[in-house]
């Protein structure tokens, strides 16, 4: 079959159309943000003794591939800095202070540290958690084991993990029956602002009474409520 | 033949790369990318000190597995004693296995108001909804791995811990479910070797494992959005 | 208007659903590998427990804690549960009880949350350290938080008259 007979007339009949010309278009790779100056960048090019260590720094980032088009590449420069040195320059002085921080309470606050028999069954002991579990640990005796243990843990978390949605459509609901403008972020937001400091405060507190131990308790709906 | 400056060495290879990727300008793009001034605040700070603390761990991790053995069986278990080994006799056992346990404490701590950070900014909004959700398995994983390591030393109060966490796991109802999630995480009818090897699995590759990918879609989704604007 | 399902439609729907079939069933029977197989040398059995009173001197009114052997590793079995115990589940120690001249075998794992329960001298009740939860001497709650009342060991007298014989499993490892 050759090219003519593609020519009919009719319903559906085919127009030879003259060969396309495909454009070329020469990419550079990415339409996003826009590099830095020649004149502006650190004099550490591919020959300089300590390119290898600005390619390590790199490493990171370039792993993370184009960074699209941002918020950033449409600010006056003056609003603006390159990511390397005048973004990154705190982060190695931040991890040197948490690693000497860290070495430091590891060399002098060695209670933590050390361990209590070797785990036998038969031992008795109170349990008791690690103190970032406290809270969760005081909150099971408030209720129900069950509802408190499966139940009401994994709404909470269900609603952290959709928080967004549930903002973004409860919120603008809310805020016209309240005859508000918009429903800002929580920081500046009077309902989510509040449920968030009232939900810290209601684990710290928790986490206070736990630590205050056995022997402290308070009245609470079904009798008295000791820490742990 | 004259010898290479290293200069010229270093040339040659970025060169070489550069002829079959764009290596350099991967480099540049990467390092000279414009940060808005905004983000110079110290509250965005935080995610960069959670990801170095996590650092910290998979590389105290790495050390500590040279020596940990995962064998709970007998008293005092090989597990309980190569804890110790570390920490009284192994040279700089005592800061590695410090580093990991105080790091660990303050990730936990870090990854909180890293994450009360993010909600008080607003920034888990469109478009960064996906990256908040990211955020809160990250969180969750690093609870996991706190539960999981907390077992590994296998001491009294590790041991009753984990009992207790699992004894509540294992109350799901209905009582066959429970049971099943019970035999499944303690690797038999009680807390014993099993459930230390479970747990040592889990602490070491599944979860390390998990939360790299995780930290490496955060990133990703930072780098696609850019820093989100202030209060 | 519902899209009418075409052969095609029919088809493909078909054939995903047989490939996920193939690949569930050809993977399922792997599950069983994360069921805990029984360590060698778990086994049921009568466990042999000396204590230092033969039970037919004991003293009404008093309890005496036995534990589980280390050389075997072994672990007793409660015959009865309720809230947090469970008939066949383990303990690693009981109490030989004394009440109104009847001798009973209780688990020592409370029933709020399974902490040890230590026997208390002068109340005559065995108590619970960690949450508070009291229990008489015939095993019944006394103050909660605790529900449902101690479990039952199963026990025998043995040949010798300060030995007996407990329900149990050598754990095997």
């Amino acid at each position: 079959m050759s090219d003519k007979d593609l020519t009919k007339e009719g319903p559906g009949a085919t127009v030879a159309t003259p060969p396309r010309e495909i454009e070329i278009v020469e990419s550079d790779g990415h339409g996003g943000h826009t590099l830095e100056p020649e004149w502006k960048r650190l004099p550490i090019g591919p020959d300089h003794i300590l390119y290898p260590v600005v390619v390590g720094l790199a490493l990171f980032p370039i792993l993370m591939g184009d960074a699209g088009h941002h918020l950033a590449d449409d600010m006056p420069d003056d609003e603006t800095h390159p990511f390397f040195p005048d973004h990154f320059w705190p982060y190695p002085i931040i991890a040197v202070v948490m690693l000497i921080a860290v070495g430091l309470l590891s060399a002098f606050v060695q209670k933590n540290l050390q361990l209590e028999a070797s785990a036998d069954p038969r031992a008795v002991t109170i349990p008791r958690p690690d103190w970032y579990f406290l809270f969760l640990f005081q909150f099971l005796k408030l209720g129900p084991e069950l509802i408190m243990s499966l139940v009401i843990p994994p709404i909470v978390v269900g609603a952290l993990l959709l928080f967004p949605f549930i903002d973004a459509i409860a919120g603008p609901r809310i805020a016209r029956r309240l005859g508000w403008k918009r429903w800002p972020v929580p920081g500046r937001n009077i309902i989510t602002g509040t449920i968030f400091v009232a939900g810290l405060a209601f684990i710290a507190f928790l986490t206070l009474w736990a630590l205050a131990g056995p022997n402290f308790c308070l009245p609470y709906l079904t009798g008295k409520v000791c820490g742990a | 033949m004259a010898i290479p400056h290293p200069r010229d060495i270093q040339v040659a290879v970025v060169d070489w790369l550069d002829e079959r990727y764009p290596f350099s300008k991967a480099v540049d793009e990467a390092l000279y990318q414009r940060v808005p001034n905004f983000a110079n605040a110290f509250y965005y700070c935080f995610g960069g000190m959670v990801f170095i603390l996590i650092v910290f761990q998979l590389l105290t991790g790495v050390l500590l597995a040279l020596y940990y053995v995962p064998d709970a069986g007998g008293n005092p278990a090989p597990a309980y004693t190569s804890v110790q080994f570390i920490q009284n006799t192994v040279y700089l056992g005592w800061l590695i296995r410090g580093v990991h346990f105080w790091s660990a404490n303050l990730l936990i701590v870090m990854v909180l108001i890293h994450m009360a950070r993010v909600y008080w900014t607003g920034s888990y909004r469109a478009p960064r909804e996906l990256n908040w959700m990211v955020g809160v398995l990250m969180l969750l994983i690093i609870l996991a791995l706190s539960l999981t390591g907390y077992l590994l030393p296998w001491d009294t109060k590790a041991y009753f811990a984990t009992e207790v966490t699992i004894k509540i796991a294992g109350s799901a109802p209905p009582q066959q479910l429970g049971a099943f999630i019970k035999e499944i995480l303690q690797g038999g009818p009680v807390v014993g070797p099993p459930t230390l090897q479970r747990f040592f699995t889990l602490h070491v590759f599944v979860l390390p494992a998990l939360i790299v990918l995780l930290m490496y879609v955060h990133f990703r989704f930072i780098r696609a959005h850019g820093i989100s604007e202030p209060l | 208007m519902p899209k009418r399902v075409t052969r095609r439609t029919f088809l493909g729907w078909w054939l995903a659903s047989l490939l996920t079939a193939t690949v569930v069933t050809g993977l399922a029977p792997i599950l069983v590998y994360f069921w805990p197989a029984p360590p060698k040398g778990q086994k049921k059995g009568l466990i042999t427990v000396s204590m230092q009173t033969p039970v037919d001197q004991l003293e009404d009114g008093t309890a005496t804690q036995i534990l589980a052997p280390t050389q075997p590793n072994s672990a007793f079995v409660m015959a009865d549960g309720g809230g947090d115990n469970a008939p066949g589940e383990l303990a690693f120690g009981g109490f030989v009880v004394k009440n109104q001249g009847k001798v009973t075998v209780f688990a020592q794992n409370c029933s709020h949350l399974g902490c040890s329960v230590a026997f208390n001298k002068d109340a005559k009740t065995l108590d619970c350290p960690c949450h508070g939860s009291r229990f008489r001497l015939d095993g019944s709650v006394l103050h909660g938080p605790a529900s449902s009342p101690l479990s039952h060991l199963s026990w025998k007298q043995a040949a010798k008259p300060n030995e007996i014989e407990v329900d149990g499993l050598v754990l095997g490892f």
